[in-house]
């Protein structure tokens, strides 16, 4: 670089680095408050029905217990979601998944909390639940959200495929599949909400974005934006798993309903039964190249399980098509994804949205044609490798910071040093 | 591996506030949630740099709607590259103002100034200076302000419905991963031993937490490929495995000799040339773990995760066909 800086690229501490290393950060689930109540979440144990009736009265007559609310409690909409609105705050149609939200109880206490959750009864009419990708496609299968089980469904071309196959020397055809996980991230989800001193409906809350967490909120309760405020509290990682509603609206709703404070602190099973997952996908590749490695044309089938609300379902299946050739120049390219909805848990962000699924594909792809050429795989990538003027099968020509080449060469000489 | 910077295909902005104070320290004001990976310090680095202020003088306040902006979701490695423009947006603004002023009291023009560690100088005259508390207080006789505002949305077009046309991405993020594993084929454990991972980040903002993020990344890979799967009851759709007892994740013992390279790309459209790395750093490893493994058997695994039970499977398979060959 020719620039010489005097703050950028050097490794200034970090801010927030003091309160950490001392053990003072405030995390939401350190916060508190005179009157404070504690709130905790009723959830199905059952992962696909609609409910004959559910009995919040002996939870609501048990003393330290301030309120016990369902869906009939919402001011302003039941839904939320970052791309589509499809997750109830608290069930009012169906049941979709185990631990869907069926009322929420603030107490006194955290022991009255639990002993209100236990008093709570459901009694259910389950539907048939969905747990296969196969399953979800039957023609006789349950609808869960609206007319189709089809998420969504993406189509990428460019090139003339069939073509380029027929002129290959070599094809390379595998089917890869990656599984289900968690974050993990270290702090279990919390947050608190209360009015403050000016009458402002606020909630402090663990989470990776505090403005859409505000207008779900201002949503569900059916205020304006503006009276509503979302303050972010020290994060303790997210990875994705806290981008989506966690604790911030049922604390709200029973803020609204009692005017006192009110905390919810998952727990760590809670936390992991109810968060997003990574998306386990299925991805047939068919590669075809020139016997000297130069890739002619790329075939990907994949398929996902979105589980049983969008979430970020749509941004994930998008991104994995978007990067389904990996880093390099192929001309030839048609790809096809479907994902559906099922009763499993929710598939949503996960570092990578989709690419570490299609990196194992493409990077496999590369690994077996390099083995079966007899080239080695550095330099099998770097023959392929995007540059400056290289063009996407979106079209996209790019046009500056493509240090791709840069990073193998680089990889492979501290490599030849160190390993 | 490559990654696209920002929603897909999608705008996706974010905003920033900024004001210099009457003794030369700033206050930086943004949505941009930090969630242990250090945006706000990042923000912090470039607004300095911008306004020509040492890294202590700027004090930042992210993540509170009725004070910060809009920045949008911390995700799709976006934050350096989306709030990091919208910062120096915001910088620029004020720096607008400041200059004027600096040029009427130092006799030259805007364009000749340089603002660099509480200081403001005429580039090609050293002796030709002034200090940013002087500057300060020159505003203040002048009844002017030094703010600024400024968002960004990064260049992307909608993509066609059809065959998905279109720009996705302003920009993207590359990186190769190198690791030497030790596979035991009696009891299918693998052991990542070393691991180079070099990420083209565009431009380095903070050296050493871009160095945490690709380690943390190759760690969190490893995971995924050897350790990690959420299992779904059958029967109620619940998670089985829900607790870090039954949810295993590495640990410190699990961890490799990493060495991360960050390889730098110019003319990037991100405040100074940066790009994200917060996704990229885990990616490659994934693959990477796969091949190794791969390499040290002479087998393929397409199927994630990589248990030991599967390798033990896998290795059972090939000497089982190993030997009708030789039969």
């Amino acid at each position: 670089m020719t620039k010489e800086y005097s703050v950028i690229g050097k490794s200034q501490v970090k801010v927030d680095a003091l309160e950490k290393v001392l053990g003072t950060t405030k995390f939401a689930a350190d916060y508190n408050l005179p009157d404070m109540l504690y709130g905790g979440v009723f959830r199905s144990t059952v992962a696909h029905a609609t409910i004959n009736s559910l009995k919040l009265e002996k939870a609501k007559a048990l003393g330290g217990v301030e309120a016990v609310l369902d869906f009939h409690d919402i001011p302003g909409k039941n839904r939320f979601g970052i791309i589509i609105k499809d997750e109830p705050c608290l069930v009012d149609d169906k049941i979709r998944r185990y631990g869907d939200a069926l009322a929420v109880v603030a107490a006194r206490s955290p022991e009255i909390l639990e002993a209100a959750l236990a008093l709570i009864e459901v009694d259910y009419n389950e539907i048939e639940p969905i747990f296969t990708f196969e399953r979800a496609l039957a023609a006789d299968a349950p609808i869960i959200h609206g007319t189709t089980n089809i998420h969504q469904v993406k189509h990428l071309v460019c090139g003339d495929v069939d073509a380029a196959f027929e002129r290959s020397d070599i094809i390379i055809e595998n089917t890869y599949s990656t599984h289900r996980l968690s974050h993990m991230f270290i702090e279990p989800d919390a947050g608190i909400a209360y009015y403050d001193d000016e009458g402002l409906m606020t909630v402090v809350a663990s989470t990776q974005n505090p403005h859409y967490d505000r207008n779900e909120v201002a949503s569900l309760l059916g205020l304006p934006y503006n009276q509503v405020r979302v303050i972010q509290a020290a994060t303790g990682g997210g990875f994705g798993g806290k981008l989506d509603i966690s604790v911030q609206c049922h604390c709200a709703l029973l803020t609204y309903h009692t005017r006192k404070p009110v905390k919810i602190v998952r727990s760590r099973s809670e936390s992991t039964m109810v968060s997003s997952k990574r998306h386990p996908m299925i991805i047939k590749a068919k590669t075809g190249a020139s016997r000297d490695g130069m890739l002619m044309a790329l075939e990907v089938q994949m398929t996902g399980d979105t589980g049983a609300y969008a979430s970020y379902g749509p941004a994930v299946i998008t991104r994995a098509m978007a990067h389904c050739t990996g880093p390099y120049n192929i001309p030839n390219v048609r790809a096809d994804a479907t994902f559906v909805y099922t009763n499993n848990p929710m598939g949503g962000a996960f570092r990578g949205f989709g690419v570490p699924q299609v990196a194992v594909c493409h990077e496999g792809q590369m690994n077996q044609l390099a083995r079966a050429l007899s080239i080695d795989p550095i330099e099998i990538r770097i023959k392929n490798a995007h540059q400056i003027g290289s063009k996407l099968p979106t079209g996209q020509i790019l046009e500056n910071s493509v240090g791709f080449i840069e990073t193998l060469e680089k990889a492979r000489a501290k490599a030849e040093d160190v390993l | 591996m490559w990654y696209g910077i920002g929603n897909t295909g999608l705008p996706n902005p974010a905003a920033a506030f900024v004001e210099v104070l009457g003794d030369a320290t700033a206050n930086l004001m943004f949505g941009a949630a930090d969630i242990g990976q250090g945006s706000g310090t990042t923000m912090t680095q470039i607004a300095a740099e911008a306004l020509g202020l040492s890294y202590e003088k700027v004090r930042v306040t992210w993540g509170d709607t009725r004070v910060t902006p809009d920045g949008g979701a911390t995700s799709a490695s976006r934050q350096t590259l989306i709030t990091g423009n919208a910062v120096l947006k915001a910088c620029e603004q004020a720096k607008e103002t400041l200059a004027g002023v600096a040029a009427a009291y130092l006799g030259c023009q805007p364009e000749e100034l340089e603002f660099s560690q509480n200081t403001v100088t005429k580039i090609d005259d050293a002796t030709v200076t002034m200090t940013y508390k002087t500057l300060m207080a020159e505003m203040k006789a002048a009844g002017k302000m030094a703010v600024g505002a400024g968002y960004y949305n990064p260049t992307t077009t909608t993509l066609d419905p059809n065959d998905m046309s279109g720009i996705p991405y302003e920009v993207y993020s590359y990186a190769t991963t190198i690791c030497e594993v030790e596979v035991d084929t009696e009891t299918g454990e693998v052991d990542v031993l070393k691991v180079v991972s070099a990420h083209d980040v565009g431009q380095t903002i903070n050296q050493s937490m871009a160095e945490g993020q690709i380690e943390g990344g190759v760690v969190m890979g490893q995971g995924f490929v050897l350790m990690e799967e959420i299992e779904v009851s059958e029967k109620d759709g619940s998670i089985k495995n829900p607790i870090f007892s039954k949810y295993i994740i590495p640990s410190n013992l699990d961890v490799p000799e990493i060495y991360p390279i960050l390889v730098e790309s110019e003319g990037g459209p991100g405040p100074f040339g940066a790009k994200g790395v917060g996704e990229p750093a885990l990616i490659p490893i994934i693959p990477a773990i796969v091949a190794a493994i791969e390499d040290a058997l002479n087998v393929q695994f397409t199927k994630l995760p990589v248990f030991p039970k599967d390798i033990v499977a896998a290795v059972k398979e090939k000497e089982a066909a190993d030997k009708n060959k030789n039969n």
